[in-house]
């Protein structure tokens, strides 16, 4: 692991190690909130936040964390981390906020942050734990760009709140439901898989 | 030192420091959070009263507010009714206003919903819901029109359109509207609500 150099450890968490196309974690956010762009983002934006910090604050402390005590500290670290994030947005942004309902308080239990803690920061530097997070983070930023996107234009034939699908056009409601998140993370997931192996098989 | 007090230790001072800081951060936050909530309903209420400049609290329980509406003469411009229900997925906060007579609706806005993205959350919706509920008779209960109308004109005073594909969550907008109209009628009879301002109020 330490034999990477800082662009590829960057570079794992959009594509090799992507969180959700490969690691298949944070689904719970990844499935509830990705109806429409803009609530998509935000969750990724605020697990973002909270994953950049918990790393930042797990990798200086890791020497004296106590083993048997460690989920438990990073849980409260985590946890920490969320509440701040969850405020911020009720003061600065209420209407997310208000579209993100319990969701912001989930991130707690989102597992690319816990694993990350459990995987990569408790065992690495500070630089490196800060890098990886972002990583991640970028990878999870994109995954739920790309289904976010794909269901808000089919769901309801918008992007960003914008319409650009013309008047002929009939929003397949299904997938803004839970059925078409399932649905398009399935497809997703076959495709990055389709590439995977074509990309192997040519090496 | 032995294990298990390093590990009181640790998890104390985690928590410790943890615990001052969120305190610290709720602090900063607490006042814009209650602007936000406040300007929240403010709006709600500009929506659906006409000409409201002052809002007055006159009555509030659990799930029901009543705010008496002034404009800028001080003179009477209607009520707005906060009031929270179940709706179809979770609670549904709404507000709607009343004339100055207590006899009709003059508009409707939902604050707070978490109904079915695409279908039910369509009640806050102005085109397929909220347009619909200018000028309602308040004075009996409102039934729901279904299939549903075109245009607001082809609506009785006491029927409200259903959003096509979304009927429970129209109707249960309609059963908390309902509800509390049974509520504004009951307090009128008992005084507690007046319709003029009272002297010495």
């Amino acid at each position: 692991m330490a034999t990477k150099s800082i662009g590829q450890e960057y570079l794992k968490g959009l594509w090799d190690e992507n969180p959700v196309f490969r690691q298949l974690l944070g689904m719970c956010p990844t499935l509830a909130v990705t109806g429409t762009v803009i609530t998509g983002m935000a969750m990724a934006l605020a697990t973002t936040f909270v994953l950049i910090f918990s790393s930042l604050v797990v990798s200086s402390i890791k020497k004296l964390i106590p083993s048997q005590v460690r989920i438990a500290t990073y849980i409260v670290v985590i946890a920490s981390f969320v509440t701040i994030a969850d405020q911020f947005l009720k003061a600065y942004f209420y209407s997310i906020s208000e579209a993100l309902g319990p969701y912001v308080p989930l991130i707690v239990v989102n597992c690319i942050i816990l694993g990350r803690q459990e995987a990569f920061s408790s065992k690495n530097s500070v630089g490196r734990s800060l890098i990886d997070a972002l990583g991640m983070s970028s990878g999870f930023v994109l995954a739920l760009f790309v289904l976010s996107a794909i269901r808000e234009l089919l769901g309801a034939g918008t992007f960003l709140g914008y319409q650009v699908m013309g008047p002929w056009f009939k929003p397949w409601i299904i997938m803004i439901l839970p059925a078409g998140a399932f649905i398009t993370l399935g497809v997703l997931l076959g495709i990055a898989l389709l590439i995977e192996s074509k990309t192997k098989r040519s090496q | 030192m032995s294990l298990s007090s390093r590990m009181i230790i640790v998890l104390t001072t985690v928590g410790l420091i943890s615990g001052g800081f969120l305190a610290g951060v709720a602090k900063l936050t607490e006042e814009r959070i209650a602007l936000n909530i406040q300007a929240e309903i403010e709006e709600a209420i500009a929506e659906v009263v006409d000409n409201a400049e002052v809002n007055q609290k006159v009555y509030e329980e659990e799930d029901l507010v009543i705010y008496r509406e002034l404009d800028e003469e001080g003179a009477l411009a209607g009520f707005a009714v906060q009031a929270t229900g179940v709706g179809f997925q979770d609670k549904i906060t709404l507000m709607f206003g009343l004339d100055a007579s207590l006899t009709k609706i003059t508009g409707l806005t939902v604050i707070d919903q978490n109904e079915t993205p695409g279908l039910g959350a369509k009640i806050e919706d102005w085109n397929s819901f909220l347009q619909f509920w200018e000028n309602k008779d308040a004075t009996g209960q409102l039934t729901l029109r279904k299939p549903a109308a075109r245009t607001p004109e082809e609506l009785s005073a006491a029927e409200i359109n259903t959003i096509t594909a979304a009927t429970i969550s129209s109707k249960k907008v309609l059963e908390i509207v309902n509800l509390s109209l049974e509520k504004v009628r009951q307090l009128i009879q008992e005084g507690k609500i007046a319709k003029e301002e009272q002297d010495g109020d």
